[in-house]
This record gives C-alpha cells, sequence and structure tokens, in this order.
C-alpha cells in the first residue's frame, strides 16, 4: 500500500493555500504535519478526504489518484479521518456511532435484516461485539449507550478516533487529536495512537502539541505558507533553523514576543491588584 | 424486615396487574372496536390511515430528519392507481390485492423521482421543494381531465375482494388497515433498528460526517424517500377502495401538513409517538364537534398548547417501542 500527495496545488481564487506540495507516506510509520496557522495542514486533511477539490496535481492511494470520487468512495477505499472540530452523532448512542460507521458494508444486507429476524440478531450481535471490542480499548465500554453528546470533551475525541478505526483504515487522518484535552489525556492518547500503528496502515497527524508530536511521529512534514518547508526524523525537526523561524519567527522577533508576554503577565497582574481593592472597598 | 418485603412484593404484584390490565384494556378496545357503532367504527377506519400515513412520512422526517411537506403527493399517487386500475374509468379491473403492490411501487418511483432534484436540499428549502411537489401532482390531477376525470374524479371504483370476499363495510376495512398497520409498523420498526435505520439517523445528526465515514448519502437518502413513499401508496391505494371515489379535493396541502402534525404532536422519529399523534388529531376534532364554529379554533388552541407543553411530542423519542416493552415485561 502507498499514499502520497504528488505535486498539490490548491487555490482558493487568488490565494494558493497549498502550492505544489509533494509528500510520500510509508506504511507502518506515524507521520505528522505541523505548522504555523494558516500554513495549510487542514486543508491538505480537506483535499485527501474529499471535502475539497484539489486544483492541481494527484493525491494517490496506491497509485490511483482520489480525485474524482466521492467522499463517501475515499472512506470506502480506506481512508478514515477526525475533525478539527469533535463531529459526532450526538443523538446517537457511543455504540451507535460505531456502528454506523460499519454501514458501507452492511446496507447490502438491509432487506435481510428487515425480513428475516434471526439474522438480524446475529448481524446485531456481530456488529455489537466489534464496535465494544474496540470501545474497550478506548475505555468508552462503560459509556456504550449514553448519547454521543453527553460524554466529556476527552471522550468524545476517543469515540470519534474509534469510529475512524471501526472499518480499519489503510489511511488514518487525524486532524488535532489533541486539541482540548489535558496533559493526563494527552498521554493517554499518545499511548493509544502508538498501539494503532499497523504494517499496513499510514498515520498521518496534524498537531499543535510539539510535546506530542516528538514523541510520537517516525517522521514530520514542516508547512509553511503553503509550501513544504522541511522533512525529516522529530530530532532533524528540532535541530532544524528554518523550522525555527518559521515557527517562533526569528531572534529579533523572539525577544519582542517574551517582552510583550511580560507586559501582559505585568498587565493581568495590575488588573487583579485593583479587582482585589474593589472587593475589599 | 418481613413487612417491607410483604409490602414491596404487595406493591410489585399491584404494579404487574395494572400493566395487565393495561394490555388487555388496548388488546379489548382493538378487538372490540367493530362491535361499536359504525361512526366509531369509520373514526378507528380514520386513525389508521393517518397511523399508515405518518408511519410513511415519520421515516422521511423523523428518521432521516428531511422535512417533507409534500407527503400527500404519494397517498394520491397509490390512490389514484386503484381508482384508474379498478373502476370503469378505463374499462380496467384489476384484483385489490394485485393494485396495492402496484400503487405502493408507483408511489415508489414518484418518491425517488422527487427525491433526486432534491438531494442537496435541507430544512426549509427542501420544505418549500416538495410542498410545491405536493401541489404539482394535485393540479396535474385535477387537469389531466382524460386520464384522472379532473375535478370530478373517478367514481363507480369497484369494491375490492379478500380471498373472494367483498369489502364494503366500515368494519372489514377496520381489519384490514389494523393488519397492514401492524405489518407495516413492525416492518418500520425493524428498518429503523437496522444498519439503515442507523444510517438515516447519522444523516440526520451529520450529513458530511455520514459521508466520511462511507455513508453513501444519495442511496441512503433516495431509499428512505423511495420506502416512505410506499407506504403512502399503499394508504392511498385502501383509501380509494374504501371510499370507492376519489378526486384532487382529498390530496390539498393541508393533508400533508395534517400528517407532518401527526408526527410532530406525536413524537417524531417514535412509532409510539406516531400512533398516539393520530389517534389525538383525528379523534380530537371529533370531540370538539360540542363548540360547534368554534372547532377549528379551539383544535388550534389545543395543538398550539402541546406544542408549547410537550416540546418533544407526547411519547418523546427515548420512550420508543423497546422502552414500552420493558416498563411493561420488566419484573
Amino acid at each position: 500500500m502507498s499514499f502520497a500527495f504528488d505535486h498539490v496545488t490548491k487555490r482558493f481564487g487568488s490565494v494558493v493555500a497549498i502550492g505544489d506540495v509533494s509528500m510520500e507516506f510509508e506504511p507502518g510509520l506515524i507521520y505528522a504535519i505541523i505548522g504555523p496557522n494558516g500554513a495549510g495542514k487542514s486543508t491538505l486533511v480537506n483535499m485527501a478526504a474529499g471535502s475539497y477539490s484539489v486544483t492541481e496535481g494527484q493525491i494517490l492511494l496506491d497509485g490511483r489518484p482520489l480525485q474524482g470520487l466521492k467522499k463517501y468512495q475515499i472512506a470506502r477505499a480506506g481512508l478514515a479521518r477526525t475533525y478539527q472540530n469533535i463531529r459526532l452523532f450526538d443523538q446517537m448512542t457511543v455504540l451507535e456511532n460505531l456502528e454506523v460507521a460499519l454501514s458501507p458494508t452492511e446496507l447490502r444486507h438491509t432487506w435481510r435484516e428487515v425480513l428475516v429476524p434471526p439474522y438480524a440478531t446475529r448481524a446485531a450481535a456481530r456488529r455489537r461485539a466489534a464496535c465494544l471490542q474496540l470501545l474497550e480499548e478506548f475505555g468508552l465500554a462503560d459509556m456504550a449507550d449514553t448519547h454521543a453528546e453527553l460524554l466529556p470533551y476527552g471522550r468524545q475525541r476517543m469515540l470519534e478516533i474509534a469510529r475512524a478505526l471501526i472499518s480499519g483504515p489503510r489511511v488514518l487522518l487525524l486532524d488535532e487529536p489533541a486539541a482540548g484535552l489535558n496533559s493526563g489525556e494527552t498521554e493517554t492518547l499518545k499511548h493509544r495512537l502508538l498501539r494503532l500503528r499497523r504494517p499496513d496502515r499510514v498515520m498521518i497527524v496534524i498537531e499543535h502539541d510539539m510535546e506530542l508530536v516528538m514523541s510520537l511521529s517516525d517522521q514530520i512534514y514542516v508547512l509553511h505558507h503553503g509550501a513544504l518547508l522541511f522533512c525529516g526524523s522529530p530530532a532533524e525537526v528540532q535541530a532544524n533553523r528554518e523550522v525555527q523561524e518559521a515557527y517562533l519567527g526569528t531572534d529579533d522577533d523572539l525577544d519582542s514576543i517574551r517582552e510583550l508576554a511580560r507586559h501582559r503577565r505585568a498587565g493581568r497582574g495590575l488588573r487583579h491588584e485593583t479587582g482585589v481593592v474593589a472587593h475589599h472597598a | 424486615m418481613a413487612s417491607v418485603s410483604v409490602a414491596r412484593s404487595g406493591f410489585r404484584a399491584g404494579r404487574v396487574l395494572a400493566r395487565a390490565l393495561l394490555v388487555g384494556a388496548v388488546l379489548a378496545v382493538l378487538l372490540l372496536m367493530p362491535q361499536a357503532g359504525l361512526y366509531y367504527v369509520r373514526l378507528a377506519d380514520d386513525v389508521l390511515i393517518y397511523v399508515l400515513l405518518a408511519l410513511g412520512l415519520n421515516l422521511v422526517i423523523g428518521y432521516a430528519g428531511l422535512l417533507d411537506l409534500g407527503f400527500v403527493a404519494f397517498y394520491a399517487v397509490g390512490a389514484y392507481s386503484y381508482a384508474l386500475l379498478a373502476s370503469p374509468q378505463f374499462g380496467i379491473h384489476l384484483p385489490f390485492l394485485v393494485i396495492l403492490p402496484i400503487g405502493a411501487a408507483l408511489a415508489a418511483c414518484f418518491g425517488i423521482l422527487l427525491g433526486i432534484p432534491v438531494l442537496p436540499l435541507r430544512g426549509d428549502y427542501l420544505a418549500i421543494v416538495t410542498l410545491g411537489f405536493g401541489e404539482i401532482i394535485r393540479i396535474l390531477l385535477n387537469n389531466m381531465d382524460a386520464v384522472t376525470g379532473g375535478p370530478q374524479g373517478v367514481m363507480m371504483i369497484d369494491v375490492p375482494r379478500l380471498a373472494g370476499y367483498p369489502l364494503i363495510s366500515p368494519r372489514g376495512f377496520y381489519w384490514l388497515l389494523l393488519g397492514i398497520c401492524i405489518i407495516v409498523g413492525t416492518l418500520v420498526l425493524r428498518l429503523e433498528r437496522s444498519i439503515l435505520g442507523k444510517a438515516w439517523a447519522a444523516i440526520r445528526e451529520d450529513q458530511d460526517a455520514a459521508r466520511g465515514i462511507g455513508i453513501n448519502t444519495v442511496r441512503v437518502k433516495l431509499a428512505a424517500f423511495a420506502i416512505s413513499a410506499s407506504i403512502g401508496g399503499l394508504a392511498g391505494v385502501i383509501f380509494a377502495s374504501f371510499q370507492r371515489y376519489v378526486s384532487p379535493e382529498s390530496f390539498t396541502f393541508n393533508e400533508s401538513i395534517l400528517i407532518v402534525l401527526i408526527i410532530v404532536i406525536g413524537g417524531v422519529g417514535n412509532i409510539l409517538g406516531v400512533i398516539t399523534g393520530a389517534i389525538a388529531l383525528i379523534v380530537l376534532p371529533e370531540l370538539l364537534r360540542g363548540v360547534a364554529e368554534y372547532r377549528m379554533m379551539a383544535f388550534g388552541f389545543v395543538l398550539a398548547a402541546l406544542i408549547v407543553l410537550r416540546p418533544e411530542g407526547l411519547v418523546p423519542r427515548s420512550f420508543g417501542p423497546a422502552r414500552l416493552a420493558r416498563w411493561l415485561f420488566a419484573p
């Protein structure tokens, strides 16, 4: 199996969101795509999943271009994703959120399910068992019958990843999986993600949490202003000066940022003090 | 301790008895209904027709979350199927049981016909287009005089026969309707629980995410439209065979609205709600006959009050058939 972006360009009108980016992904490895806000990371995911069209170039899964395929066809070809803003089926239970992700292979048996009760019982039991096993791995089994919207935020993230996994995808795209998680949850997430590595699966993580990125990924692609800035191992990325500048600006910039932060801290302290005074008065 | 457990078991026995009485009462009403006066049997027939219609529309509105305001069109397609295939209009006299599936299939085709252009639409826009579709069908029926008899409609429709027996009294139709409602209700319930039912729910919740997990939303939505329309067609065939006269007047926008109301007042996406809603909305105007000319006004007030007091409907989605069964049979 192989997955690659081949000279991909995305333009929104005259704005170039992604300019001639090529990336190759080896199965069995975990990749991170990083870059400052607006670098085009989510645009890449959205193009791969079929939410955006590709202006130029190709996205290739097993050598076959994904363009022209509908979103559901891309999913059926083996590409699963999560969203930057969690998108679950809120009014369905945790279990149902997973079960419905099995529908691409199960839907054609619907009539049998409706008309032959024993088959329906078997099918439901089979689906339930498969989903419960995954829920178990993600620590969600105890909430299988809870509506997804009632889950705490961190567990919603886990459920979304589980939903992407249930169909056994060959390409797993995780769009900021750690966003909004506390450090304990991020740690759990890291260990779960490491266990999802498969010899026939490409895992791509888009993430801002550098600690997670560095400890999780085998290979990192750095995007900047819609272009590929650097590609290498976590150690190479950390050592690369260009990357640091893209992220933090030049040393001069860095000084001014620190200055700004100091001011802000001082300002907050001031407000706090006046608040205390007001309270006493 | 002993007295507590005695009291508890006494309480439990009371509860079991109460439930048995409830089930018994419902069964008794269903079975003895035909023995009541003709007025009541007619009313029961009416309720059952609307249960059937609402079961059909609920697939699209309640399960798939698509607001369809033109459902009456499929009812009309079913009714005219029987009217034209079993009357002197064209001298065709097919048996009732043959037309039943024809009417359902024809309505399903119209369902897909409506479904294809409205696929990209949701919410208000979908409501407006489906509303238009319902009106188009009615106006077509009104104006295709040569085929449909125009505003005069089709008269002298054949008496339906079941196993050789003519079906002519409201009592006979009561049994037919009750049987079909039970069959359709069971199938709909099984559909709801099937993987297709879950795919509908996913589309209702987040269409884009549903595509993202590999659901072909086009096919799944068209399935909802087609199955829903075929149930409407079924109801239409029975309606025409019962009235033995059809005209476009029976298929106005008001009918569509009434069916939507049954679903909304009863409980969206819940079979129990649909049944409750049909009973409430068909029986209520009859109960209000006492206030004569203020009837519709009173009806309006009651509906408004119901929506305010029970925004999730008389039977909320969470109290589905499974909950009812658990409640009835739990120790």
